[in-house]
């Protein structure tokens, strides 16, 4: 609790000085004499008077009531309205007043010196920009030109520029001698310092100090540095045509050099020239010298550790690689094996794979992308986007994405065959030519026979000897670009050397040959597919083994060219979709494309549509003849041997197994091959949960076509499986956490602070609170200077009311005065006249 | 200068009348170009002759009957000419009001009048006998837009005109006697039928008189067949006055302006007279896919329909499905009790409804009939397990309905979720398990929904399909073994689709990636170290069957 209004008053004079202890009359009267004592009493009086004057400061309405110390404790004082009351009028006395004044006037002399009239800026702000301006209006215009500023800004000295350049020395020199200042000694060492940086240039300059003593302007100093560099370059080009002078001399003597190298000279070289031109270099060639002279130390430096550098990542500084030794080989190719594995692996169960993560997390970024987009469509997710929005959505954990990484053997590089006379590099290039793999090795023997024999062949130089196998063969053949040119080609040639030839295509138009031929084998390939199917399809269709043989050499192909031969496939399969009618060349290719491409894989741009469309034909068509038996047969084979490795279930394949097995067209071998398809199928699928189910409805079929040991062996399975069944328990997850429902608490909680978590709204708010501060204080102000200019009206009209008065009393004496004066004069006058 | 205006004038004249001539000649020159033959052309030039004639004086009202003369003719072009011509002439009378008798008409007059009338009867009968059921189509098609537009004159002309004495019924009765997939009745509906009211109007009471009348099994037959294909082609249904709007003749008269009561009344007489005459197979099918939206609304009393579906309801089959949606707008609208519904959908649920075309349409209304949340667990057990069974052996399409299903069912009836997670605890049942094995408790066989113990069995069916060869549905298929964290699955994404539509996403796309590539060739493919191996013997098979 404060003391007392009463209490306070007292300390405070006591303070001042003014009440205390009573003092003697001789102190008084000592105290009194001083005059400037009591302007002093005065003023603490006065200042005390202030201090209490209720309403000058603004207390909290009420005293706190207990002393606390928190760091951001409330002042005492909230607010002094007098000293702000007092500031705002100032302020308008010096903004509003004059506009005030100058309300309805025109003309009059306007005050347009920089800030003059602009009361936020103090004096210094003021100068500072009137300097600025008079230093832009020197400059001349071009505000934003940096380099001229910093050439036009000129710091001086007692009006005289100072110097930091080289004339320094002189400049320094010259004041030194005319004004023998004390400051010489200082200069004097500057000037020896740089002296001794220079070297030379000092004593040009102690030539220059003979000249009369004229201060030099800029452009003077400026023009002597050009010129000067004008000679260095001069010099340069000079040495330079020197050089070129003793090449050529050194150009027309290598005629004579080349006959004595043969034998018969005709004139000896002149070597010492070339030696005294050499001594200048100190034994360097012409063009290094040249290089060195012209660098400057620092990019020398560069150059050298530039070149050090190109030396030391030079391939040849390496030491070449080991050969290995026979198990060194042995590991690691059964390594790469064993990874290759692993990868397809993850294919199959449609893992991303680790070395490209990258492309799969764009992928998920693409998938949320367009759950943003089209939340409300459940089956996108899973791929089954509706047909007329195609391609915009990946099936989930569908890995096609990734890249097989195939090690440098195993890639057939259709990049540049690095075409070298060297004999052993050949033989590996060879390799890469066939896309040759060890393991392969007897297949590549029959494929490869030719190039690997005559390693020439591959370089293009055709010297292949005569073969016997196929001596009527010619050796060369124009690329097949298109079917129609292929089966141009082959018209000539005998179906069994079918392979022949296409082994000697793909060597004479090896990638490595020329630019073109990628494009050609590429497109060889695609016509080849064409054969394959076209061959099938022939009555009577060739012999399956040369088929065998083109489908391993699309094979081979494929690895340098997937996208192209994967899109020929896909093409094929389209036309099959549209048709629905399994030809022997689709039949075929279908083949083709189980042992071309990896099955097993959980999504294969080929593999899938391709079981799709076998699955959609068994599902959709019924057996009405034993060429559908047989083509089902065949189909179901070919399904299962596409499962071999990942073992996925088709339905359709149980369908039309057991539509063939009822129908009537079936012939006894067409029915055990059905049989025996249900017996891989058995095996196959013998891990799935529903095995009972699947099998099931195929025992009745059995049983009709008489299948009995089939039938057995089924029914055994089908118990075996019930005897493993187990009630499903698929769900063994970690439960689900109970989403809590507590309200969040604050700590330190502040009823004065917004909790709104809703950051807009809060942000609105605010914005609403500042709005509605702003305009009552414009209104407060707006209204504060109502009054001002009310109050200074009533002012100025009460001064023009006085002056009028003023005036009017003033009139109304001198009349008076004058009247009473001639009263004066007529009372005397009369009085005169009475008196006389 | 006024000689040079009369000479240019004349000049003037001169030249128009020479380019008139021209024309003509023109016109004649490409007649004969025309196909026509001569002959042909010489009676063309006669009727237009004959036409005009009549229209000049009355003198030549006799014309008409040479005119019909000739459009009785069997000759290829002259009767089609000829009943143009005499179309517009009767259009012609009837707009100049010659062929209605007055009080202050003569006697002479008047038998004029009659005669006329006698004609324009004459006429209409040739059009509808000798020309309508001919053979050749471009006649036919003739004489129903001149019918139709006789009609349109008739009641411009008359006052207070009545469709049904007119030759509108008249044709529509021909129309309906003519046989199956008859082009004109396709024009008819395309033309009149659908865009004008007062002709669908008539037809619906044309319809039901038509029917109602003793007609022989055969033509009955017709009539009903042809009736009803007339009223499938009509898609929207008048939902207040102002949809009534579109009229083909112009009269003033409201009389002839059927009110939206009687409209429907109408066509509701015009359905049932169609149905009661007898329908196959087919029929009914295509009434019941177009049931709820375009034949229900007609009826103001669609009770009178349900003696009619659940008899296709008990079809079975493809019928049933259809069926069902007509139910359901009754059981919903009209109150309609259905007794045991659960056990006949039940026995809907059968082979062929996975492979069917209808399959989307009854899984969007199976779901509806199965979101109650109070239905017995035992029952939606029962359907989740026979949808699980089928799906096993369906269409790729079929299980990506099944399984998003399967998913709403557990996650709307938890009691059933012990169908994919039970644990046994009983120690002395575990171990009868592990010597045993067990059997699946379900029936299929069983037909009542709460008999088939499907709840105490598993969805071994949708786990076996979570190794589906197509890694969608594979995919798809391992949500039922993932945590149950969606609310549920919009059943409409997963409705419609197909082979093709699995097939075409894929193949239509560019190759984004390389594709893998086998890593290893293998040696042989088709052969053996002797001969073929299996898969070659069978590729050998097919090629020699071939």
């Amino acid at each position: 609790m404060p003391p007392s209004q009463l209490k306070r008053l007292k300390a405070s004079l006591r303070d001042q000085g003014i009440t205390g202890p009573q003092k003697s009359k001789k102190e008084k009267k000592s105290q009194n004499k001083n005059a400037s004592h009591h302007t002093q009493k005065a003023s603490a009086l006065a200042s005390i008077r202030e201090s209490f004057n209720p309403f000058e400061f603004k207390h909290l309405s009420r005293p706190q009531k207990f002393e606390y110390a928190t760091t951001n404790a409330k002042p005492k004082v909230l607010g002094r309205p007098g000293v702000t009351k007092s500031a705002g009028e100032e302020t308008r006395r010096k903004t509003l007043l004059p506009e005030m004044n100058r309300k309805n006037k025109t003309g009059g002399i306007l005050d347009r010196r920089i800030g003059e009239n602009d009361p936020t800026m103090s004096l210094e702000d003021r100068m500072m920009a009137r300097f600025e301006r008079e230093q832009q209006r020197k400059r001349g215009g071009n505000v934003f030109d940096l380099e001229d500023g910093d050439e036009e800004v000129e710091l001086t000295h007692g009006g005289q520029t100072l110097r930091f350049d080289d004339e320094i020395g002189e400049e320094d020199y010259d004041a030194a001698s005319v004004s023998g200042s004390d400051h010489e000694g200082e200069d004097g060492f500057l000037k020896k310092k740089r002296r001794r940086d220079d070297g030379e240039e000092g004593d040009a300059e102690v030539e220059n100090e003979e000249q009369p003593e004229r201060k030099k302007s800029k452009a003077e100093v400026m023009k002597e540095v050009i010129a000067k560099s004008k000679l260095h370059k001069y010099e340069r080009q000079q040495a330079k045509e020197d050089d070129e002078e003793l090449r050529e001399e050194l150009d027309k003597d290598l005629n004579d050099v080349l006959a004595a190298l043969r034998g018969h000279i005709n004139k000896k070289p002149e070597p010492e020239k070339v030696r005294e031109v050499a001594q200048n270099d100190f034994g360097m060639n012409a063009d290094r010298a040249a290089l060195l002279a012209t660098m400057s130390q620092e990019g020398k430096d560069k150059e050298y550790d530039r070149r050090v550098r190109e030396l030391f990542n030079d391939e040849r500084s390496k030491p070449t690689e080991r050969t290995k030794t026979a198990e060194e080989k042995a590991k690691e190719e059964a390594d790469r094996l064993k990874e290759l594995e692993e990868k397809r692996q993850k294919r199959m169960r449609g893992e991303p794979i680790s070395d490209d993560e990258e492309p799969s997390k764009k992928q998920q970024d693409e998938d949320d992308d367009e759950n943003m987009s089209d939340i409300n469509d459940d089956a996108a997710e899973f791929g089954l986007a509706a047909p007329p929005a195609p391609g915009q959505s990946r099936p989930v954990g569908v890995d096609d994405e990734d890249d097989f990484i195939l090690e440098d053997d195993l890639v057939a590089t259709d990049s540049e065959a690095d075409i070298s006379d060297e004999e052993s590099e050949s033989g590996a290039e060879v390799d890469d030519t066939m896309a040759m793999d060890d393991d392969d090795a007897d297949f590549l023997k029959d494929v490869v026979e030719q190039p690997k024999a005559q390693p020439k062949a591959v370089k293009g130089v055709l010297t292949i000897g005569a073969d016997t196998s196929s001596s009527r063969l010619a050796y060369t053949y124009p690329c097949p670009r298109s079917h129609e040119e292929l089966l141009e080609v082959f018209k000539t040639v005998d179906l069994k050397d079918t392979s022949t030839v296409v082994q000697r295509i793909r060597a004479l138009y090896h990638a490595g040959l020329k630019e073109d031929n990628k494009h050609k084998l590429a497109d060889f390939a695609c016509a080849l597919l064409d054969h394959v199917s076209y061959l099938s399809n022939q009555t009577p269709a060739a012999p399956l083994a040369v088929i065998e043989s083109v489908i391993r050499h699309i094979h081979s192909i494929s690895r340098s060219y997937p996208v192209q031969i994967a899109t020929q496939f896909r093409k094929h399969l389209k036309a099959f979709q549209l048709s629905n009618q399994p030809t022997p060349g689709d039949l075929a290719l279908l083949t083709a494309i189980g042992s071309i491409y990896p099955t097993s894989d959980h999504f294969h741009q080929v593999v899938t549509p391709a079981v799709t469309l076998m699955a959609r034909w068994m599902g959709l068509t019924t057996p009405s003849s034993a060429n559908d038996i047989a083509t089902g047969a065949f189909v179901g084979a070919l399904c299962l041997q596409y499962q071999t490795l990942s073992k996925r279930y088709i339905p359709e394949f149980i369908r039309y197994t057991s539509l063939c097995l009822r129908s009537p067209h079936a012939t006894k071998p067409l029915l055990s091959a059905h049989t025996r398809n249900i017996l891989t199928a058995a095996d196959l699928w013998s891990g799935s949960p529903a095995f009972i189910e699947i099998f099931t409805p195929l025992l009745a079929p059995l049983k009709s076509a008489h299948q009995t040991s089939t039938t057995q062996n089924l029914l055994a399975r089908v118990n075996n499986a019930k005897l493993t069944r187990r009630p499903q328990a698929l769900h063994h997850h970690r439960p689900l956490p109970i989403p809590s429902r507590i309200p969040k608490f604050e700590e330190s909680f502040d009823p004065t602070k917004h909790y709104d978590a809703d950051r807009e709204r809060s942000d609105a708010t605010k914005l609403q609170k500042e709005y509605k501060r702003e305009r009552k204080g414009a209104m407060r102000e707006l209204r504060k200077d109502a009054n001002f200019i009310a109050r200074e009206k009533l002012r100025e009209k009460k001064e023009k009311d006085a002056a009028y008065e003023a005036k009017y009393k003033r009139l109304v004496a001198e009349i008076q005065g004058e009247e009473g004066y001639e009263k004066n004069v007529y009372e005397r006058e009369k009085r005169k006249r009475k008196g006389n | 200068m006024p000689a040079l205006k009369a000479v240019a004038a004349s000049g003037v004249k001169r030249k128009r009348d020479p380019a008139k001539a021209e024309r003509r000649e023109a016109k004649s020159k490409k007649r004969q170009k025309s196909p026509s033959s001569e002959h042909g052309d010489d009676v063309q030039a006669e009727i237009l002759q004959l036409e005009a004639q009549i229209l000049e004086s009355r003198r030549h009202y006799n014309n008409i009957a040479t005119l019909l003369q000739l459009s009785k003719k069997s000759e290829d072009d002259a009767p089609v000419l000829a009943a143009v011509a005499l179309c517009r002439v009767f259009s012609r009378l009837l707009a100049a009001g010659d062929m209605v008798r007055s009080k202050g008409m003569g006697e002479a007059e008047a038998t004029v009048v009659a005669w006329l009338k006698e004609r324009y009867r004459e006429f209409l009968d040739t059009l509808l006998q000798s020309f309508l059921r001919c053979d050749n189509p471009a006649k036919q098609s003739v004489a129903l837009t001149l019918l139709m537009r006789l009609v349109k004159e008739e009641s411009k002309a008359t006052k207070d005109y009545n469709l049904k004495n007119g030759p509108l019924s008249r044709l529509i009765e021909a129309l309906l006697l003519l046989p199956a997939h008859d082009p004109n009745r396709e024009e008819f509906a395309e033309k009149y039928f659908v865009q004008f009211d007062d002709v669908r109007f008539h037809t619906f009471k044309t319809i039901k008189n038509l029917l109602g009348t003793d007609l022989n099994d055969s033509e009955r037959q017709l009539a009903a067949s042809n009736s009803l294909s007339l009223l499938l082609s009509l898609d929207t249904v008048p939902q207040s006055k102002d949809d009534i709007k579109h009229y083909h003749t112009e009269s003033q008269s409201k009389s002839s302006r059927p009110t939206l009561q009687v409209y429907k009344v109408q066509a509701q007489e015009a359905w049932l007279a169609t149905m009661r005459a007898g329908l196959d197979k087919e029929q009914r099918k295509a009434i019941l896919t177009t049931f709820s939206y375009q034949i229900a609304p007609w009826f103001q009393q669609p009770e009178m329909l349900m003696d009619f579906l659940t008899d296709s309801y008990d079809v079975g089959g493809a019928t049933s499905l259809l069926a069902l949606s007509g139910l359901y707008y009754l059981i919903s609208e009209k109150n309609l009790d259905y007794p045991s519904f659960y056990l006949k959908l039940y026995s809907l649920l059968d082979e062929g409804l996975l492979h069917s075309k209808h399959r989307s349409r009854f899984f969007r209304l199976l779901d509806t009939f199965m979101s109650s949340t109070h239905l017995p667990a035992a029952l939606v057990a029962s359907f989740i397990k026979r949808l699980s069974r089928l799906a096993l052996h369906g269409p790729p399409a079929g299980v990506v309905i099944v399984v998003p299903w399967v998913y709403n069912m557990f996650k709307r009836h938890p009691a059933c979720t012990f169908m994919m997670h039970r644990e046994v605890r009983d120690p002395a049942l575990k171990e009868k398990l592990e010597k045993e094995g067990m059997d699946d408790p379900f029936d299929m066989s069983e037909l009542d929904p709460m008999e088939t113990n499907a709840i105490e069995s598993s969805v071994w069916e949708l786990e076996a399909l979570q190794s589906h060869y197509h890694p969608n549905v594979a995919t798809l298929a391992k949500i039922i073994s993932e945590q149950f964290t969606k609310r549920s699955y919009n059943l409409e994404d997963f409705l419609d689709h197909s082979y093709t539509a699995l097939l075409d996403t894929e193949l239509d796309r560019d190759l984004k990636k390389d594709p893998e590539v086998e890593f290893e060739i293998p040696k042989r493919i088709f052969t053996a170290e002797e001969g073929l191996n299996p898969i070659g013997q069978l590729l050998q098979q097919v090629i020699e069957a071939r």
